[in-house]
Protein backbone atom coordinates (compact mmCIF):
# COMPACT_ATOMS: atom_id res chain seq x y z
CA UNK A 1 0.00 0.00 0.00
CA UNK A 2 1.95 3.02 -1.28
CA UNK A 3 -0.77 5.73 -0.61
CA UNK A 4 -1.83 5.83 2.46
CA UNK A 5 -0.86 3.26 5.79
CA UNK A 6 -4.42 3.64 7.05
CA UNK A 7 -6.56 1.27 5.24
CA UNK A 8 -9.41 2.80 2.81
CA UNK A 9 -12.67 2.80 1.75
CA UNK A 10 -14.93 3.32 -0.79
CA UNK A 11 -17.26 6.02 -0.73
CA UNK A 12 -19.82 5.82 -3.44
CA UNK A 13 -21.90 9.31 -4.89
CA UNK A 14 -23.85 7.86 -7.40
CA UNK A 15 -24.56 5.50 -10.25
CA UNK A 16 -24.64 5.89 -13.96
CA UNK A 17 -25.13 3.36 -16.81
CA UNK A 18 -21.56 2.26 -18.22
CA UNK A 19 -20.94 3.57 -21.76
CA UNK A 20 -22.03 7.24 -20.58
CA UNK A 21 -19.67 8.02 -18.27
CA UNK A 22 -16.46 6.16 -19.49
CA UNK A 23 -15.53 8.69 -22.70
CA UNK A 24 -16.49 11.88 -20.74
CA UNK A 25 -15.09 10.94 -17.25
CA UNK A 26 -12.07 13.10 -17.03
CA UNK A 27 -13.63 15.98 -15.24
CA UNK A 28 -14.31 13.93 -12.38
CA UNK A 29 -10.42 13.50 -11.23
CA UNK A 30 -10.14 17.44 -10.90
CA UNK A 31 -13.36 17.28 -7.67
CA UNK A 32 -12.00 17.16 -4.43
CA UNK A 33 -14.86 15.53 -3.70
CA UNK A 34 -14.34 14.93 0.27
CA UNK A 35 -10.56 16.71 0.08
CA UNK A 36 -9.11 13.51 0.89
CA UNK A 37 -6.58 13.90 -1.60
CA UNK A 38 -7.39 10.83 -3.44
CA UNK A 39 -9.07 10.95 -6.85
CA UNK A 40 -12.72 10.85 -7.46
CA UNK A 41 -12.84 7.70 -9.89
CA UNK A 42 -15.40 5.58 -11.82
CA UNK A 43 -15.49 1.98 -11.10
CA UNK A 44 -17.06 -0.24 -13.54
CA UNK A 45 -19.72 -2.87 -12.32
CA UNK A 46 -21.09 -4.78 -15.24
CA UNK A 47 -23.55 -2.55 -17.08
CA UNK A 48 -23.05 0.17 -14.24
CA UNK A 49 -20.76 3.04 -13.70
CA UNK A 50 -19.90 3.68 -9.86
CA UNK A 51 -19.12 7.03 -9.01
CA UNK A 52 -16.33 6.70 -5.75
CA UNK A 53 -13.58 8.04 -3.84
CA UNK A 54 -11.08 6.05 -1.63
CA UNK A 55 -11.58 7.50 1.82
CA UNK A 56 -9.76 6.99 5.16
CA UNK A 57 -10.87 4.41 7.18
CA UNK A 58 -10.00 6.89 10.60
CA UNK A 59 -12.49 9.40 9.03
CA UNK A 60 -15.74 7.67 7.72
CA UNK A 61 -16.13 4.56 9.83
CA UNK A 62 -18.86 4.47 11.57
CA UNK A 63 -18.10 5.97 14.75
CA UNK A 64 -16.59 8.76 12.94
CA UNK A 65 -18.91 9.48 10.68
CA UNK A 66 -21.68 9.61 12.80
CA UNK A 67 -20.05 11.46 14.76
CA UNK A 68 -18.71 13.82 12.17
CA UNK A 69 -22.78 13.87 10.67
CA UNK A 70 -23.88 14.80 14.26
CA UNK A 71 -22.16 18.00 14.00
CA UNK A 72 -23.37 20.82 12.24
CA UNK A 73 -20.83 22.30 10.18
CA UNK A 74 -19.27 19.39 9.24
CA UNK A 75 -22.63 18.19 8.06
CA UNK A 76 -22.88 20.67 5.78
CA UNK A 77 -19.22 20.17 4.50
CA UNK A 78 -19.72 16.69 3.83
CA UNK A 79 -23.71 17.41 2.86
CA UNK A 80 -22.15 20.00 -0.14
CA UNK A 81 -18.74 17.64 -1.13
CA UNK A 82 -21.50 14.62 -1.81
CA UNK A 83 -24.08 16.93 -3.39
CA UNK A 84 -20.65 18.73 -5.62
CA UNK A 85 -19.85 15.29 -6.89
CA UNK A 86 -23.28 14.44 -8.09
CA UNK A 87 -24.16 17.58 -9.54
CA UNK A 88 -20.89 17.16 -11.54
CA UNK A 89 -21.51 13.44 -12.08
CA UNK A 90 -24.96 14.06 -13.58
CA UNK A 91 -23.54 16.81 -16.17
CA UNK A 92 -21.94 14.34 -17.92
CA UNK A 93 -24.42 11.85 -17.85
CA UNK A 94 -27.85 10.44 -16.43
CA UNK A 95 -27.00 9.60 -12.37
CA UNK A 96 -28.86 8.04 -9.81
CA UNK A 97 -27.61 10.04 -6.43
CA UNK A 98 -26.77 7.88 -3.66
CA UNK A 99 -27.47 9.06 -0.06
CA UNK A 100 -25.17 10.65 1.99
CA UNK A 101 -22.63 8.24 4.10
CA UNK A 102 -22.95 5.47 1.46
CA UNK A 103 -19.33 3.73 2.44
CA UNK A 104 -18.30 0.27 1.24
CA UNK A 105 -15.35 -1.95 2.79
CA UNK A 106 -13.70 -1.55 -1.02
CA UNK A 107 -14.19 -1.24 -3.88
CA UNK A 108 -15.30 -5.13 -4.62
CA UNK A 109 -18.27 -4.61 -2.31
CA UNK A 110 -19.15 -1.46 -4.37
CA UNK A 111 -19.70 -4.48 -7.21
CA UNK A 112 -21.43 -6.67 -5.23
CA UNK A 113 -23.82 -3.98 -3.99
CA UNK A 114 -24.52 -2.60 -7.44
CA UNK A 115 -24.95 -6.14 -9.03
CA UNK A 116 -27.67 -6.78 -6.24
CA UNK A 117 -29.53 -3.79 -7.20
CA UNK A 118 -28.61 -3.85 -11.14
CA UNK A 119 -32.09 -4.03 -12.32
CA UNK A 120 -33.78 -1.61 -10.58
CA UNK A 121 -30.65 0.64 -10.96
CA UNK A 122 -30.92 0.76 -14.43
CA UNK A 123 -34.87 1.37 -14.30
CA UNK A 124 -33.93 4.29 -12.23
CA UNK A 125 -31.61 5.39 -14.91
CA UNK A 126 -34.03 4.94 -17.57
CA UNK A 127 -36.53 7.10 -15.38
CA UNK A 128 -34.73 10.35 -15.09
CA UNK A 129 -32.93 10.43 -18.12
CA UNK A 130 -33.55 13.59 -19.97
CA UNK A 131 -35.52 14.94 -16.81
CA UNK A 132 -34.71 17.13 -13.99
CA UNK A 133 -35.90 17.56 -10.45
CA UNK A 134 -37.59 21.28 -9.33
CA UNK A 135 -38.31 22.31 -6.37
CA UNK A 136 -41.70 24.81 -5.41
CA UNK A 137 -41.89 26.29 -1.85
CA UNK A 138 -44.62 27.89 -1.11
CA UNK A 139 -44.62 30.07 2.39
CA UNK A 140 -47.27 31.95 4.15
CA UNK A 141 -46.37 35.17 5.98
CA UNK A 142 -46.59 35.14 9.51
CA UNK A 143 -46.79 39.31 10.05
CA UNK A 144 -49.18 40.70 12.42
CA UNK A 145 -52.90 40.51 11.30
CA UNK A 146 -54.71 43.98 10.73
CA UNK A 147 -55.73 45.92 13.49
CA UNK A 148 -59.49 45.03 14.48
CA UNK A 149 -61.79 47.98 14.57
CA UNK A 150 -63.10 48.72 17.80
CA UNK A 151 -66.72 47.85 18.83
CA UNK A 152 -68.37 51.05 19.29
CA UNK A 153 -69.75 51.68 22.92
CA UNK A 154 -66.73 49.47 24.45
CA UNK A 155 -64.16 52.08 25.70
CA UNK A 156 -60.73 50.43 25.01
CA UNK A 157 -59.95 49.50 28.61
CA UNK A 158 -62.98 47.19 28.95
CA UNK A 159 -62.33 43.45 29.65
CA UNK A 160 -64.84 42.70 26.82
CA UNK A 161 -62.87 44.56 24.12
CA UNK A 162 -60.07 43.03 24.99
CA UNK A 163 -61.50 39.55 24.58
CA UNK A 164 -63.30 40.15 21.29
CA UNK A 165 -59.88 41.61 20.23
CA UNK A 166 -57.91 38.36 21.32
CA UNK A 167 -60.93 36.36 19.43
CA UNK A 168 -61.04 38.42 16.34
CA UNK A 169 -56.82 38.21 16.31
CA UNK A 170 -56.61 34.14 16.45
CA UNK A 171 -59.78 33.89 13.90
CA UNK A 172 -57.69 35.93 11.51
CA UNK A 173 -54.56 33.73 12.27
CA UNK A 174 -56.58 30.40 11.56
CA UNK A 175 -58.28 32.48 8.00
CA UNK A 176 -55.43 33.31 6.77
CA UNK A 177 -53.21 30.44 6.79
CA UNK A 178 -56.39 27.99 5.56
CA UNK A 179 -56.26 30.44 2.76
CA UNK A 180 -52.54 29.84 2.27
CA UNK A 181 -53.08 26.35 2.36
CA UNK A 182 -55.63 26.33 -0.13
CA UNK A 183 -53.43 28.48 -2.18
CA UNK A 184 -50.58 25.88 -1.74
CA UNK A 185 -52.59 22.74 -2.70
CA UNK A 186 -53.45 24.97 -5.84
CA UNK A 187 -49.77 26.22 -6.70
CA UNK A 188 -49.17 22.08 -6.41
CA UNK A 189 -52.30 21.06 -8.53
CA UNK A 190 -50.54 23.24 -11.36
CA UNK A 191 -47.25 21.90 -11.42
CA UNK A 192 -48.05 18.33 -10.71
CA UNK A 193 -50.23 19.23 -14.21
CA UNK A 194 -46.52 20.15 -16.01
CA UNK A 195 -44.65 17.15 -14.41
CA UNK A 196 -44.09 13.42 -14.63
CA UNK A 197 -44.10 12.27 -11.14
CA UNK A 198 -44.43 14.97 -8.16
CA UNK A 199 -43.40 14.47 -4.35
CA UNK A 200 -43.79 16.16 -1.17
CA UNK A 201 -41.05 16.50 0.98
CA UNK A 202 -40.81 17.98 4.53
CA UNK A 203 -42.04 21.30 4.93
CA UNK A 204 -38.83 23.74 6.80
CA UNK A 205 -38.84 24.64 10.19
CA UNK A 206 -38.34 28.41 11.49
CA UNK A 207 -34.34 27.72 11.29
CA UNK A 208 -34.39 27.74 7.64
CA UNK A 209 -37.69 30.22 6.62
CA UNK A 210 -37.25 32.70 9.84
CA UNK A 211 -39.66 33.49 11.99
CA UNK A 212 -42.21 35.69 9.28
CA UNK A 213 -43.06 33.09 7.27
CA UNK A 214 -44.68 29.62 7.80
CA UNK A 215 -43.31 26.21 5.01
CA UNK A 216 -46.97 25.50 4.14
CA UNK A 217 -46.05 23.07 0.58
CA UNK A 218 -42.36 22.05 0.29
CA UNK A 219 -42.53 19.74 -3.28
CA UNK A 220 -40.25 18.25 -6.13
CA UNK A 221 -41.25 17.86 -9.35
CA UNK A 222 -39.77 15.95 -11.94
CA UNK A 223 -40.09 17.68 -15.26
CA UNK A 224 -38.73 16.58 -18.87
CA UNK A 225 -35.98 18.81 -19.90
CA UNK A 226 -37.32 21.68 -21.75
CA UNK A 227 -40.54 21.93 -19.98
CA UNK A 228 -38.94 24.33 -17.32
CA UNK A 229 -40.36 27.53 -19.08
CA UNK A 230 -43.75 26.16 -18.51
CA UNK A 231 -43.26 25.91 -14.97
CA UNK A 232 -41.79 29.34 -14.68
CA UNK A 233 -44.42 30.67 -16.81
CA UNK A 234 -47.17 29.02 -14.65
CA UNK A 235 -45.74 29.91 -11.67
CA UNK A 236 -45.16 33.74 -12.50
CA UNK A 237 -48.83 33.59 -13.25
CA UNK A 238 -49.56 32.49 -10.03
CA UNK A 239 -47.65 34.45 -8.15
CA UNK A 240 -50.14 37.19 -9.27
CA UNK A 241 -53.10 35.76 -8.27
CA UNK A 242 -52.24 34.00 -5.22
CA UNK A 243 -51.31 37.11 -2.96
CA UNK A 244 -51.84 35.05 0.23
CA UNK A 245 -48.56 33.01 -0.26
CA UNK A 246 -44.83 33.51 -1.45
CA UNK A 247 -44.02 30.68 -3.95
CA UNK A 248 -40.31 29.98 -4.68
CA UNK A 249 -38.52 27.87 -7.21
CA UNK A 250 -35.24 26.07 -6.92
CA UNK A 251 -33.44 23.65 -9.22
CA UNK A 252 -32.81 22.35 -11.72
CA UNK A 253 -31.66 19.66 -9.10
CA UNK A 254 -30.37 16.02 -9.80
CA UNK A 255 -33.37 14.14 -9.63
CA UNK A 256 -32.77 12.64 -6.06
CA UNK A 257 -36.59 12.85 -5.09
CA UNK A 258 -37.16 10.36 -8.02
CA UNK A 259 -34.18 7.66 -7.90
CA UNK A 260 -35.91 5.62 -5.92
CA UNK A 261 -38.87 4.62 -7.88
CA UNK A 262 -41.51 6.23 -5.55
CA UNK A 263 -43.51 8.00 -8.32
CA UNK A 264 -46.73 10.31 -7.93
CA UNK A 265 -47.62 10.30 -4.24
CA UNK A 266 -51.01 9.88 -3.31
CA UNK A 267 -52.40 12.99 -4.42
CA UNK A 268 -53.04 16.30 -2.69
CA UNK A 269 -54.51 16.57 0.91
CA UNK A 270 -58.57 18.02 0.81
CA UNK B 1 -37.11 38.34 -4.35
CA UNK B 2 -38.91 35.16 -6.34
CA UNK B 3 -38.73 36.88 -9.82
CA UNK B 4 -35.32 36.78 -9.43
CA UNK B 5 -35.89 33.09 -10.41
CA UNK B 6 -37.08 34.41 -13.85
CA UNK B 7 -34.14 36.62 -14.32
CA UNK B 8 -31.61 34.32 -13.28
CA UNK B 9 -31.94 30.80 -13.89
CA UNK B 10 -31.02 29.34 -10.33
CA UNK B 11 -28.51 26.68 -11.53
CA UNK B 12 -27.73 23.74 -8.55
CA UNK B 13 -24.12 25.22 -8.36
CA UNK B 14 -25.01 28.71 -7.27
CA UNK B 15 -25.35 29.66 -3.28
CA UNK B 16 -28.63 31.02 -3.29
CA UNK B 17 -31.23 31.17 -0.41
CA UNK B 18 -30.98 30.62 3.05
CA UNK B 19 -32.68 27.31 2.46
CA UNK B 20 -30.09 25.60 -0.12
CA UNK B 21 -28.63 23.91 2.80
CA UNK B 22 -31.95 22.70 3.80
CA UNK B 23 -32.56 21.54 0.45
CA UNK B 24 -29.78 19.87 -0.10
CA UNK B 25 -29.74 18.43 3.82
CA UNK B 26 -33.09 16.81 2.58
CA UNK B 27 -32.10 15.59 -0.99
CA UNK B 28 -28.70 14.22 0.47
CA UNK B 29 -29.47 12.52 3.52
CA UNK B 30 -32.68 10.38 2.88
CA UNK B 31 -33.06 10.59 -1.05
CA UNK B 32 -31.31 8.32 -3.89
CA UNK B 33 -32.19 4.63 -4.35
CA UNK B 34 -31.58 2.75 -1.46
CA UNK B 35 -28.65 0.31 -1.98
CA UNK B 36 -26.97 -0.18 1.70
CA UNK B 37 -23.35 0.60 2.24
CA UNK B 38 -21.10 -1.45 4.50
CA UNK B 39 -20.56 1.41 7.00
CA UNK B 40 -24.48 1.90 8.53
CA UNK B 41 -25.28 5.13 10.03
CA UNK B 42 -28.42 5.79 12.15
CA UNK B 43 -30.03 8.59 11.44
CA UNK B 44 -31.50 8.59 14.59
CA UNK B 45 -28.52 9.21 15.96
CA UNK B 46 -29.70 12.26 18.66
CA UNK B 47 -27.35 14.65 17.40
CA UNK B 48 -27.74 14.09 13.83
CA UNK B 49 -32.12 14.09 14.71
CA UNK B 50 -31.95 17.17 16.52
CA UNK B 51 -29.69 19.47 13.79
CA UNK B 52 -32.58 17.61 11.39
CA UNK B 53 -35.81 18.40 13.71
CA UNK B 54 -34.23 22.29 14.00
CA UNK B 55 -34.07 22.20 10.04
CA UNK B 56 -36.83 20.97 9.38
CA UNK B 57 -41.04 21.64 11.02
CA UNK B 58 -40.11 21.28 14.84
CA UNK B 59 -42.42 18.94 16.19
CA UNK B 60 -45.87 17.52 15.23
CA UNK B 61 -47.60 19.48 17.37
CA UNK B 62 -46.81 22.44 15.11
CA UNK B 63 -47.09 20.62 12.02
CA UNK B 64 -50.92 19.37 13.13
CA UNK B 65 -51.81 23.19 13.70
CA UNK B 66 -50.89 23.97 10.19
CA UNK B 67 -52.49 21.42 8.72
CA UNK B 68 -49.42 19.61 7.20
CA UNK B 69 -49.22 16.17 7.86
CA UNK B 70 -47.93 13.64 5.05
CA UNK B 71 -43.68 13.60 6.55
CA UNK B 72 -45.00 12.23 9.56
CA UNK B 73 -44.65 8.10 8.79
CA UNK B 74 -40.89 9.09 8.27
CA UNK B 75 -39.71 7.63 11.11
CA UNK B 76 -36.34 10.28 11.26
CA UNK B 77 -38.69 12.81 11.95
CA UNK B 78 -41.69 11.53 13.77
CA UNK B 79 -40.99 11.69 17.45
CA UNK B 80 -43.06 9.10 18.32
CA UNK B 81 -41.19 6.70 15.97
CA UNK B 82 -37.82 8.06 17.64
CA UNK B 83 -39.28 7.44 20.81
CA UNK B 84 -40.34 3.37 19.44
CA UNK B 85 -37.16 2.79 18.08
CA UNK B 86 -35.14 4.16 20.95
CA UNK B 87 -37.44 1.86 23.44
CA UNK B 88 -37.19 -1.12 21.23
CA UNK B 89 -33.23 -0.65 20.96
CA UNK B 90 -33.56 -0.34 24.59
CA UNK B 91 -35.18 -3.54 25.57
CA UNK B 92 -32.81 -5.27 22.83
CA UNK B 93 -29.67 -4.12 24.61
CA UNK B 94 -31.04 -4.73 28.55
CA UNK B 95 -31.67 -8.42 27.06
CA UNK B 96 -28.85 -8.85 25.73
CA UNK B 97 -26.99 -7.34 28.95
CA UNK B 98 -29.33 -9.64 31.00
CA UNK B 99 -27.90 -12.72 28.67
CA UNK B 100 -24.17 -11.65 28.88
CA UNK B 101 -24.64 -11.00 32.85
CA UNK B 102 -26.17 -14.80 33.51
CA UNK B 103 -23.20 -15.96 31.57
CA UNK B 104 -20.90 -14.41 33.27
CA UNK B 105 -22.45 -14.98 36.35
CA UNK B 106 -22.26 -18.39 36.01
CA UNK B 107 -18.87 -18.87 34.71
CA UNK B 108 -17.75 -16.99 37.56
CA UNK B 109 -19.80 -15.89 40.49
CA UNK B 110 -19.67 -12.16 39.26
CA UNK B 111 -23.49 -10.91 38.83
CA UNK B 112 -22.73 -7.39 37.69
CA UNK B 113 -20.56 -8.63 35.25
CA UNK B 114 -19.87 -4.47 34.12
CA UNK B 115 -15.82 -4.88 33.37
CA UNK B 116 -16.57 -6.66 30.06
CA UNK B 117 -19.24 -4.63 28.80
CA UNK B 118 -16.47 -2.51 27.42
CA UNK B 119 -15.82 -4.56 24.15
CA UNK B 120 -18.87 -4.88 21.74
CA UNK B 121 -19.74 -7.59 19.71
Amino acid sequence: MTRAEAPALTYAFAVCRGGDLTASAEPLAELPGFGTGTPVRTLAAGPLTAVVQDVPAAGFGEEALRRRLSDRAELERCARAHHAVITAVSALAPAVPLPLATVYLDDGRVREALGERETSLLTALDRIAGRAEWGVKVYAPTGPPPAPEAAPGDGPGSGRAYLDRVRTRQRGREQRHTLALRAAERVDAVARGLAVAARRLRPHGVEVTGKHRTHVLNAAYLLDLGRERELRAALASLRRDETDVQIELSGPWVPYSFADGGLVDDGAAP
Amino acid sequence: MTERDLLHPPSVTDERHPSDLAEILERVLDKGIVIAGDIKIDLLDIELLTIRLRLFISSVDTARRAGIDWWETDPALSSRAARDSLAQENAELRERLHALESRVGAEELSPVGAAGEEERP
